[in-house]
Parts: C-alpha cells; sequence; structure tokens
C-alpha cells in the first residue's frame, strides 16, 4: 500500500486526508498541535469580542483509517524522501504533501515585535486576537492607524474588514466623532484588486475611513507612536494593528532551492507539485502559487491533489472565493481565478449570512461532508459567469 | 551594458504585479534599474502612481506582443 504523508494538520491537510481513500493509502497526518482552528473567525474576536469556540482536535475531524500524529518536523528530505521528527523519528513515504501554511514574522521590521506583542493582531492565534479586543474594547479615542505590514499576507479581504468592522464598533460606542481611522496599505488603493475596489472604495469613503496607500511598513516607532514607509511617509498612531509580514515554513527543506527568499514553496500552479519532484506537493498557504493565500484556495488544491495521486485527471484553476465583511450585517466575495480577475460583487445581506454560516458548515468541509453544497456553488458562481452580470 | 534585473509577473492578475514591484522596491538600492514583465493591463497606470508617489523614475514603458515591460529606476529609498 502507497505510503501518504501529510505534513500540517490545517484546513489543505485535512481535506487532502479525508480525500483519500484510506482501503488503497496508508494516510498519515502530522502536526506539532493537535487542535485545528478555524482561522477567519479570528476577526471577530477581535474586532466583536467573539467567545465562540473555533477549534476542534485534528484527530476528531480525520474520518477513520486516517492516522494522526503529533509531532514537530524539523528537517524533510525529498531526495532520499524522509522526513525528521522532533523525536528522532524518522517518516518515509510514497507521496508526501507539505501543508504547513504560514507564519507571522514579526522580527523582519524593526520596531513591530514590541508592537505586536503589545497589541496583538487578528492573523495569528486566538490569544493575539483576544489581546487586540482588549485595547479595541478600552480605546477612548485617538488614531488607529490598521493595515498590513507587507505584501506577503493571508486573506487580502481581512485589511479591510477590520477596518470596517473597526468602524461599526467606533459608532456603536458613539467615539466615531472622537476618533480617526488610518487605513494603510502598500498598494494603489483601499482593496488590492482593481475591480474589487470599485465596490469597497465608495463604502471607505462614506464612512470616512482614511486610505494612505503605497505605504508598505519600513519600520515601527513604539515609543514615538509612528508607523514609516519604504515610500517615506510616517502615520502617528494611539491604537496600531499591524498584520506582521507572513513567511513560509520554517521546516529544513532538502534541496534548499524550492524555497524562494521568503520560505515558501515554489510549486506548480496547476498540479501544486513542488518544483522537480513527482511525488512532492506543496499545498495551501505555504506554496508561492499566483494566487491569494486563503482557505478556499488550501480547499480546491487539496482536492486536485487528491485526486492526482489517485490518478484522476485534474488540476487547480485558480480559483478564490474570499469572504468579504464589509460592516453593517452586509458582505461579498472576491471571486477570480487564473483566467479570469476578480468580479465586482456587490455586498448583500444574503451573502453576509453565507459568511456566517461557514464558521459552522466550515468542519463538514473539512470531512468532505458538504462537498454536495459546494461543488454546485463553485460551479454556479464563476468567475465567467459572474462577469457578465457584474461588470 | 549591465544586465537589467528583471521583476516577472507575467501571468498574474491585479494585484499581483504591484505586489512584485512592492517586493523588489522593498530590496532595492538607489540607482538600481529593473524591468517589470506583466500581462496584466492594469500594470501601467499603477506603476506610474507608484513613480509619482515614491519619487522613482519610469525609463519606459511599452507593450510588447507578449507583455508589458516597465522599466524602473530607483532613485529614491
Amino acid at each position: 500500500m502507497k505510503k501518504v504523508l501529510i505534513i500540517g494538520g490545517g484546513g489543505g491537510g485535512l481535506i487532502l486526508a479525508n480525500h483519500l481513500d484510506p482501503k488503497n493509502y496508508d494516510i498519515t497526518v502530522v502536526d506539532k498541535s493537535e487542535k485545528h482552528y478555524y482561522q477567519p473567525w479570528f476577526l471577530y474576536i477581535a474586532f466583536k469580542g467573539s467567545k465562540r469556540k473555533i477549534w476542534k482536535p485534528i484527530d476528531s475531524l480525520l474520518k477513520p483509517g486516517v492516522t494522526f500524529v503529533k509531532d514537530e518536523i524539523t528537517k524533510i528530505d525529498l531526495d532520499e524522501r524522509k522526513v525528521y521528527g522532533s523525536q528522532k523519528a524518522i517518516y518515509n513515504y510514497d507521496y508526501i504533501i507539505i501543508a504547513t501554511g504560514t507564519s507571522p514574522d514579526p522580527d523582519s521590521i524593526p520596531g513591530l515585535r514590541s508592537v505586536y506583542n503589545q497589541y496583538g493582531d487578528y492573523h495569528s492565534s486566538v490569544e493575539n486576537s483576544m489581546k487586540l479586543w482588549e485595547h479595541i474594547k478600552s480605546f477612548k479615542g485617538g488614531t488607529i492607524a490598521i493595515g498590513q505590514a507587507s505584501t506577503t499576507c493571508k486573506c487580502p479581504p481581512s485589511l479591510l474588514e477590520g477596518a470596517f468592522l473597526l468602524e461599526e464598533h467606533l459608532r456603536e460606542k458613539g467615539l466615531k466623532d472622537k476618533s480617526k481611522i488610518k487605513f494603510f496599505t502598500p498598494y494603489p488603493r483601499a482593496y488590492s484588486a482593481e475591480p474589487m475596489n470599485r465596490v469597497a472604495e465608495p463604502l471607505v469613503n462614506e464612512r470616512g475611513i482614511e486610505v494612505i496607500t503605497f505605504f508598505d511598513v519600513d519600520t515601527v516607532d513604539p515609543k514615538n507612536q509612528t508607523i514609516n514607509s519604504i515610500e517615506g511617509e510616517s502615520i502617528k498612531y494611539d491604537l496600531p494593528i499591524i498584520v506582521p509580514p507572513c513567511k513560509g515554513t520554517r521546516i529544513n527543506i532538502v534541496p534548499e532551492k524550492v524555497q524562494d527568499e521568503e520560505r515558501f514553496i515554489k510549486s506548480d500552479k496547476y498540479s501544486m507539485k513542488i518544483e522537480g519532484y513527482d511525488d512532492a506537493f506543496a499545498v495551501g498557504d505555504v506554496n508561492n502559487l499566483p494566487t491569494s493565500k486563503t482557505g478556499v484556495t488550501a480547499h480546491l488544491e487539496a482536492m486536485a491533489v487528491a485526486n492526482i495521486i489517485q490518478g484522476k485527471q485534474d488540476q487547480f484553476s485558480g480559483r478564490i472565493n474570499c469572504p468579504f465583511d464589509m460592516g453593517y450585517g452586509k458582505a461579498t466575495f472576491v471571486i477570480a481565478d487564473y483566467k479570469n480577475p476578480v468580479v465586482p460583487y456587490p455586498p448583500t445581506r444574503f451573502k453576509h449570512f453565507m459568511k456566517m454560516s461557514m464558521a459552522r458548515i466550515y468542519w463538514m468541509t473539512l470531512k468532505g461532508t458538504a462537498d454536495f453544497i459546494f461543488e454546485p456553488y463553485f460551479e454556479h458562481t464563476t468567475p465567467e459567469k459572474l462577469s457578465q452580470k457584474f461588470k | 551594458m549591465d544586465a537589467v534585473k528583471i521583476v516577472d509577473s507575467r501571468g498574474s492578475a491585479c494585484p499581483g504585479p504591484i505586489t512584485d514591484l512592492a517586493k523588489a522596491y522593498r530590496n532595492s538600492k538607489v540607482g538600481d534599474v529593473f524591468e517589470l514583465w506583466a500581462t496584466d493591463k492594469g500594470v501601467k497606470p499603477d506603476a506610474e502612481a507608484w513613480a509619482k508617489k515614491t519619487g522613482n523614475e519610469i525609463l519606459e514603458a511599452r507593450e510588447d506582443p507578449d507583455k508589458i515591460v516597465i522599466k524602473i529606476k530607483i532613485n529614491k529609498r
């Protein structure tokens, strides 16, 4: 029986494991943590103080016959087909899938570490999101600077989502007149992809959120409470909300050349095969595909890799489908693929309901028991179809 | 002639080319010259807005049959 070794029990790793047949494959998932988190909910912990439980044990999310091992992998040798764990355990494989996601890297920007430790963020953990909520909850007025520290960042809509939910919070608390939201971005516009900006920008303006474009963070100065950009501008803040840059895997991978300078793994954009290898794949945020780092790409890449391993014809289309909360109970989805640019899809209350429902359905998506909902959904909402209607 | 560094963003959709441009700018120094290659039509106005905001220079912006080439000189960093 062929051995499939999956490194990482996040969305990509679990969906892949659950879409292989354990009668035909010996499947093992390895993760350093035994918990799996629903990361999109960090937003609601940080900006609404949500106390929802957003994790489940990884082994409860795997179908019978799939093995889970809690171990921290230190080295993956793709030439020798050997994987080294922290307890000197050595794993071998016929197929390996690296699905370790990203890790936040606040140390790559001078001054960011102390701000990150003090204020938290809403991208990296429950603890950090709770920390940020404590600061937002006790905020009494002043300038809040919010944005991404570099272009390498997960979930593109989440940046403006934070600004929108923050504005909603300040208005509810009667603090709107006493405060100012400054949204900084390394891009030329509030939403990075131009067609979605046409939807988002009027809302940004209407809500009095100031946008500072082409602002790529160079340094943070906690003493003088300023954020300075490579482009030469500064923002003075009372409360900083800075999403740190993210990097690929910290695991030592042999050969080194399969990783780019930010440690993302160079992979084929259709097959997710690691450059130069037929038996090794990188799925989800850890690869360098020219698409967004988001749950849906990990999901669809994992489905394609499961088919490829099982000898079926398949490829990843580059489809993204990122839920985008625009505040006040409305949301939209950022939809595109390799062939079609983002659709300017307007926000509605129904799409917000869909985004909220995802927090429940999510666990089924991991197990594959919600495929009957998603397959027709993806089919009905292809960017080709939507772009006929929304221009 | 010195070899000009190529930032290849062909095949990536908006905002991919600007992501690649921002990364190249982060790793650049004054005097560097590089070419940004893209297939996304939006790259030209975005690169022009970027140059204006950052005080850097677009030496050339041309459309080849297979790509758009923006040649950039870093004057400020």
